[in-house]
């Protein structure tokens, strides 16, 4: 029985003012009214987060029958639901106190509405209006409160709280942070860190969001206002990771202003991570290409077709290798792969990385064809998790919050049969004390999750292959078998620990209902993820009490349609090198690539034998500053298109804003250079698609594809009942008045020719779709209008309809043509079990880990903050052994780099492994040979000077960025002046 | 005249209480004894539900039905909770009450061994005291007294060779009333800021860290030892009325000899005030009184002859409390008096639910004007909507409607005071007492209200 049949069964009447409703069982009673789209205003409570009954105001009048006509006051969120049970909103008694409970609370709170960033979408301002609380009473002074340095990302406004524990029991409870808290008493509760300092949690930005008041707000957006009703939006898919978290981005004046939550409720459900929030900034950085280059214009105006195709004519049928992109939509994938052909597309993975891949596939194939992998909330319900060589808080920060929640499972049970409900948020958490469901990891590096476990292991990579191998096969042996077993040499070559790690996972794993097992490729290792499918596979036949789900998280937010292109025939970087040297192809098309599988010296090599290069991106990158030609290609904000998440999902995101001209999506790019190099003759299969010719916009595209290859997914797009909704509020303002700078005359709005939204405020509301640009609801000017659209609280969205899955069936002709040099594949693995070296791996890092996040200036100066000092963790073993001592500064050095880090000793650390947060060494997710060696006081003082120095030269880009886009302002880029590519 | 029996307090010593060897002389552990070794838990706890003992820390609930609730499990259950636990509520920081310090102060083996009788009852393991922080010297008796007992096998494993283990620590609060509010206590101590927690589930299914936990006041527990050795008739006919027992009341204001004594559960306010608390101080006549505590409401002169039981206290619109009654006299300002009381409130409240953390510091507000002589006649209608919007059933805890209680009744009992404050623009006691001099929202520290 699926979600929907089970609340339906579940729902029971309730008389609401004396008309009878059908209100589910399974929420509280205020979740009940709010579900009937009534209004009945709350504080403290949060759909995720459940009840405390702090603010008290959701209070209504609850009877006995119909004969009692005084009633008893009850709180809506601390109350179940229950049969015929008679309650009235409209009450006197009721309504005078949720009148009074707001009184009470303005008695501190400061008339600033017109200066407070929350202003025009604020739940105080809503609910206030809502208890119809109008004149003050109170003659007294206000409390006043001194307001934190929070970091570069949430502001603080403590003046304006109410009191309402929403913070921290999302930072703390929820999210599980340590630097945040309450405290004080009585009318003087503050809630802030200990002392200034940035906020450490991977979440922070989610209280802007849960802050029903404007203590926390969004910083960034804050520095460069809007009001909301004056920003345009669209629905956008985050581009920062592969969960696909749903996000309305809004824009205004050609620049992006911030991203909020979406709410999504088989992912994202009311939270994002910080990545997700902030990351958008690199769309205003300075590095974004916003002209084409390399192409003579013939009017200085505009960049025309022809240009275009001018430029591009001189390699009229020739080959070229495509490069894709993890980061790039699904059609330009697509598209890149049927204009270069099969032989000549390449997903810009090495040997080692095209293995993983091959290996991914396989375990997709083998697992994923009649099922499909389990979504966000799914794995919230998970009461067991083995966690394989993830550092999730850095690589899928929201499944880490998931899995926390999931941890709390086995308490939530404990309260469940005590006859406590879910909702019961801190009688749960009184229930549960320290309980938490069994979770067991495994990684090279501490992580946030660890605290979680019953146990963890920090292991390599080939390590932790062989304790999955282990695991395997004691799991698939009987008894008798296994005291076998564990007298033979092979049991014996594991530790202690790792014995007992393997016999404790089988423990739990016999008792779990929903167990789960997790793990990805951000260590690129083909072994793990050959391990975990022989796990799997051993598990299918086990005849285990439940099934065992696997997750799998690859790094991007479009990997998994990238992997859905890969095939036999795709090339490897090395591959594309070979070829590009031996002449075989004339050049190279980049699409949305920064090829970072290159050194320096194979791009030079590269670059050398080039005839051409072709790079489509948005923002520059060491390959674009090679590049012949160079087109600018839209952001996620400028464009439209299709991301895959994790499970296979496609998802759509929607143009926000049309940038200025040259931007365009990268698949419309594409379709210029199918057009003018016309590949016709190099590649057979598109003998029949000759007369190409460039797309408008994303349906064109989708037919063409569906008309000419078999492979690509039937995407449907929404019908629309009627005409357009509008990515404008009702009430913005100015939009016909922005360029009277210029002239007088309203600007023309520029037609979407792609979709259902509108570049103006007159359409439809923003619910008439499934996909919506902002929330709003009469009365519900905050994120919390969302409860208006969704079918019940915190359940399906009104308009919800099915998500199309790529296909996971990858099977083969054959096995050997990938491109895996097994000798290679097995040099890198000898050097890492060699043990004699010290292997570093690099702890996650929310704001450089992305390459596009962390072009946002904000990002770049987190990331070198001065507040922690770069750290290596090394076993205690090893740091006795060279006489060192923690806290001391050690000069670190590998391919070719070398910096300073301080050191720190981790008990848990087998002697050969080292782990750390330096900056440069972030991206070899491998492992990485490095020496140590001592430096001088010295040496160290002028390393900090070099960090400081380094660090005001971030803060003055974030400054002039931000002056920039103040500048712009002035200058409304918009499309007002027809012409250009656009318009041909 | 009869002798009164008093178990409570006749081995109480204030100068130096009874060593162990002393108490055990004097008759002490003969209960405890008789619980481990010739009750059942069952056993006792029918004997305590029989003997009618009803809760002393305030709100009179009977202590029987209330350790009744706790899961009981055999030996060899796998369902057993790894830990039970007993508190002792110890933290007293009700304005005018001072019945546990005295007998922490004068006989902590009392304590020791009722928590032994308790903690059998309910199988628990492990026992905490939760002392008021300002209390020293009973905190270093008891560590004294549990030391001793901890020697002789009266704590610690299998007690006096029975296969009955528990553990008893002192821990001394940080000072806040709320923690005595007994699941702010439990949060407390378990570190977490004393916030009241959400009821169901209560303490006694899930309380300290999660486990089953009973947390009883300190002269609760301390009628045990009698109640085991005595019987539940012995205990119910030391009072003359329906609620049985002995009680500690005690008196502050301005009365000829302050202070506290064991008295049959039920003796008149008369008896207490005129023959025990010696009657009003020269020069000073009856104006009411707070019958138990800071957080009921005041009664008047005419209610002298009634009983203070929680019954009949209840009938004439009050509530027992903690039986110790404040005494206001006509030369203080019954303005003044509830001003000082809603301060101490306002600074204490946790700070958790709207109605009282920002509805007391109202109160203050207004109060603190109409006191000063600036109030207006809508003051009085704030007042009575702040004692409505704090009233049970709107907050989270019982706190908030404790400090309405005296409010509510002196605008009942003395509207006139408020109104002459009102339309004379001044207070009219001339005398300097405490408010006037520190007219300020934000004084340091609530306190009591002697004088
Ligand atoms: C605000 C507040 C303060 C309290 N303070 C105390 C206290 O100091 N001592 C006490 O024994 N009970 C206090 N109580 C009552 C306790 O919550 C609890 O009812 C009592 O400890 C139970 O013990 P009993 O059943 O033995 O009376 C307080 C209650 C409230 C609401
Ligand atoms: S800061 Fe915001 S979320 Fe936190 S308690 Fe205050 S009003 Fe509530
Ligand atoms: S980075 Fe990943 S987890 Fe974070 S918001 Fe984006 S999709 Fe979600
Ligand atoms: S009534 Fe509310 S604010 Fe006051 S002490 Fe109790 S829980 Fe705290
Ligand atoms: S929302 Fe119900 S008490 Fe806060």
């Amino acid at each position: 029985m699926d979600d929907k049949n089970i609340s339906a069964a579940q729902k029971v009447t309730v008389y609401i003012d004396n008309i009878a409703y059908q209100v589910s069982k399974e929420n509280n009673l205020l979740a009940g009214v709010l579900s009937q789209k009534l209004n009945l205003p709350y504080f403290c409570w949060h759909p995720s987060m459940g009840s405390v009954g702090a603010c008290r105001q959701c209070a209504v009048t609850q009877y006995q029958d119909e004969n009692d006509t005084r009633g008893r006051l009850v709180m809506a969120c601390m109350t179940s639901v229950s049969d015929g049970m008679r309650i009235s909103l409209q009450d006197k008694d009721s309504a005078k106190f949720r009148e009074q409970v707001i009184g009470a609370m303005m008695t501190n709170h400061p008339h600033d509405c017109p200066v407070c960033a929350e202003g025009g979408e604020c739940h105080l301002q809503d609910m206030t209006v809502m208890t119809g609380h109008s004149v003050r009473d109170y003659q007294g002074t206000k409390r006043t409160f001194n307001n934190q340095y929070l970091g570069e990302l949430v502001g603080h406004e403590m003046n304006r709280c109410i009191t309402c524990y929403r913070c921290t029991r999302f930072y703390n409870d929820y999210a599980g942070g340590k630097d945040f808290g309450v405290y004080g008493s009585k009318n003087q509760v503050y809630f802030g860190r200990q002392k200034d300092g940035t906020l450490a949690s991977e979440f922070s930005g989610n209280l802007v969001e849960v802050c029903p008041t404007g203590v926390f707000t969004n910083k960034v957006f804050s520095a460069h206002y809007t009001r909301k009703w004056d920003l345009q939006s669209a629905p956008s898919v985050c581009a920062h990771c592969s969960v696909g978290c749903n996000t309305s981005i809004g824009e205004r004046y050609g620049s992006v202003r911030r991203v909020m939550n979406r709410y999504n409720y088989d992912l994202n459900g009311y939270f994002l991570c910080d990545r997700g929030r902030y990351g958008i900034g690199f769309v205003n950085s300075a590095q974004r290409i916003k002209k084409a280059q390399g192409i003579n214009q013939t009017s200085p105006e505009k960049l025309t077709r022809l240009d275009v195709s001018r430029a591009l004519a001189h390699f009229r049928d020739k080959r070229f290798i495509g490069i894709g992109s993890a980061r790039a939509s699904l059609e330009a994938n697509f598209y890149l792969k049927q204009i270069v052909g099969e032989d000549n597309f390449s997903a810009g993975y090495n040997r080692q990385q095209m293995a993983v891949a091959k290996e991914y596939q396989q375990l997709l194939s083998d697992n994923f064809i009649d099922d499909k992998m389990l979504s966000l909330r799914e794995i919230e319900q998970c009461d067991f998790i083995l966690l394989v060589g993830e550092d999730l808080t850095k690589t899928s920060p929201r499944i880490a919050l998931a899995l926390r929640q999931a941890c709390r499972n086995s308490g939530i049970e404990k309260a469940a049969s005590m006859g406590v409900a879910s909702w019961q948020d801190s009688a749960v958490r009184t229930i549960s004390g320290k309980r938490n469901s069994p979770f067991f990891a495994m990684q090279p590096m501490a992580t946030k999750l660890d605290e979680l476990t019953e146990q963890c292991l920090l292991l390599a990579p080939d390590d932790i292959e062989q304790v999955m191998l282990a695991l395997t096969t004691v799991l698939c042996l009987t008894d008798n078998e296994k005291s076998n077993y564990f007298h033979q040499e092979e049991w014996q070559a594991f530790t202690f620990e790792q014995q007992s790690f393997i016999n404790k996972v089988i423990s739990a794993l016999a008792t779990a209902k929903k167990p789960l097992i997790v793990t990805g490729d951000s260590l690129l290792s083909a072994k793990i993820l050959l391990a975990t499918n022989k796990l799997m596979a051993c598990l299918k036949n086990q005849a285990t009490p439940s099934k065992v789900n696997l997750v799998v998280l690859p790094s991007a937010s479009n990997s998994i349609g990238l992997l859905s292109l890969i095939d036999e025939k795709s090339i490897s970087s090395e591959q594309v090198l070979a070829k590009v040297s031996t002449k075989t192809v004339a050049g190279l098309i980049c699409l949305e690539q920064e090829l970072t599988v290159y050194t320096n010296e194979q791009l030079t090599l590269l670059r050398e034998h080039a005839e051409v290069i072709i790079v489509l991106d948005h923002s520059e990158s060491r390959v674009s500053q090679l590049a012949d030609i160079v087109l600018p290609a839209a952001a996620i904000s400028e464009g439209n298109g299709h991301f895959v998440n994790y499970q296979g999902r496609i998802q759509r995101f929607s143009q926000v804003h049309a940038a200025a001209l040259p931007i365009l999506d990268s698949w419309k790019w594409l379709s210029y250079i199918e057009k003018a190099l016309d590949f016709s003759i190099s590649n057979q299969a598109t003998l029949q698609r000759k007369k190409a010719k460039p797309k408008e916009n994303l349906a064109e595209l989708h037919d063409y594809f569906s008309e000419n290859f078999t492979l690509w997914p039937t995407l449907k797009d929404e019908q629309l009942e009627q005409k357009f909704v509008a990515r404008m509020t009702k009430r913005a303002s100015g939009r016909t008045s922005q360029s009277a700078n210029f002239s007088v005359h309203e600007a023309k709005v520029v037609e979407d020719k792609d979709q259902h939204y509108r570049f103006s405020m007159e359409g439809n509301k923003p619910n008439a779709v499934k996909n919506m640009p902002f929330t709003w609801a009469p009365g519900w000017n905050s994120n919390q209008s969302i409860n208006h659209h969704q079918v019940e609280i915190q359940g399906q969205l009104s308009h919800y309809s099915d998500d199309v899955y790529v296909s996971f069936n990858f099977t083969r002709e054959s096995d050997k043509n990938v491109a895996v040099n097994d000798d290679t594949l097995a040099a890198v693995i000898t050097d890492l079990t060699a043990k004699k070296t010290l292997t570093y791996f690099p702890q996650g890092c929310l704001f450089q880990g992305e390459w596009q996040s962390a072009l946002t200036a904000e990002f770049q100066l987190l990331a070198h903050s001065l507040e922690k000092n770069p750290t290596l963790y090394l076993s205690t073993e090893f740091v006795e052994s060279q006489g060192w001592e923690p806290g001391q500064w050690l000069n670190v050095s590998a391919d070719n780099k070398s910096c300073f880090a301080q050191l720190k000793c981790n008990n848990e650390l087998p002697q050969y492994l080292v782990y750390g947060n330096i900056n440069d060494f972030v991206d070899h997710k491998s492992g990485l040979s490095i020496k140590l060696t001592e430096v001088s006081e010295a040496d160290v003082i002028q390393y900090q000077k070099n960090r400081q120095t380094h660090y005001q030269h971030l803060k003055v880009i974030q400054q002039n960025t931000l002056k920039q886009l103040k500048i712009s302002d002035q200058h409304i880029p918009i499309r007002f002046v027809a012409g250009g590519l656009d318009d041909a | 005249m009869i002798e009164i029996i008093r178990p409570l307090t006749q081995l109480v010593n204030l100068q130096s209480p009874l060593s162990l060897n002393d108490y055990i002389s004097e008759g002490g552990y003969q209960g405890a004894s008789k619980a481990l070794h010739d009750y059942s838990p069952k056993q006792v706890l029918d004997l305590v539900g029989d003997s009618g003992l009803k809760g002393r820390g305030g709100a009179g609930f009977p202590t029987g039905m209330k350790w009744s609730c706790v899961p009981m499990f055999e030996a060899d259950d796998d369902n057993a909770p790894a830990f039970k636990y007993l508190v002792a509520n110890a933290d007293e920081m009700e304005p005018g009450t001072f019945k546990d310090r005295y007998l922490l102060e004068g006989a902590p083996h009392q304590l020791v061994e009722a928590m032994i009788i308790a903690a059998y009852t309910i199988a628990a393991n492990r026992g905490y005291i939760f002392l008021r922080g300002e209390y020293h010297l009973a905190g270093k008796r008891l560590q004294q007294a549990i030391n001793e007992a901890y020697q002789q096998n009266w704590l610690g494993k299998n007690i006096q060779g029975t296969n009955f283990s528990f553990d008893l620590y002192v821990h001394t609060s940080a000072g806040r009333y709320i923690c005595g509010e007994e699941t702010a206590l439990i949060n407390a101590l378990e570190g977490r800021r004393a916030n009241p927690r959400a009821k169901p589930p209560f303490p006694q299914i899930s309380g300290l860290f999660g486990q089953p936990t009973v947390v009883n006041n300190v002269e609760t527990l301390c009628n045990l030892p009698h109640i085991v050795k005595q019987g539940a008739d012995w205990f119910k006919a030391l009072s003359p009325n329906s609620d049985s027992g002995t009680k500690i009341y005690a008196a502050c204001g301005r009365v000829k000899s302050p202070g506290l004594w064991e008295l049959p559960m039920g003796t008149t306010i008369r008896e207490i005030l005129y023959q025990h608390a010696g009657g009003m101080a020269g020069g000073f006549k009856l104006r009411g009184l707070l019958p138990g505590g800071a957080s009921t409401d005041f009664l008047l002169p005419e209610h002298l002859d009634t009983p203070m039981d929680f019954d009949s206290i209840a009938k004439v619109g009050s509530r027992l409390g903690t039986g110790g009654l404040i005494v206001l006299d006509d030369k203080n300002c019954p303005v003044a008096m509830v001003l000082n009381l809603m301060r101490f409130f306002a600074q204490e409240s946790c700070g958790f639910c709207t109605p009282c953390r920002d509805g007391t510091p109202w109160a203050v507000e207004v109060l603190t004007r109409i006191e000063q002589g600036t109030g207006r006649k809508e003051d009085l209608d704030t007042l009575y909507n702040l004692c409505d919007f704090m009233w049970l059933g709107k907050t989270h805890c019982a706190l908030a409607p404790g400090a309405v209680e005296p409010l509510k009744s002196a605008l009942r009992y003395f509207s006139d005071e408020f109104e002459q404050h009102i339309d004379n623009g001044c207070c009219s006691y001339q005398q300097d007492n405490i408010v006037n001099k520190s007219l300020t929202l934000q004084s340091s520290q609530g306190g009591a209200v002697h004088g």
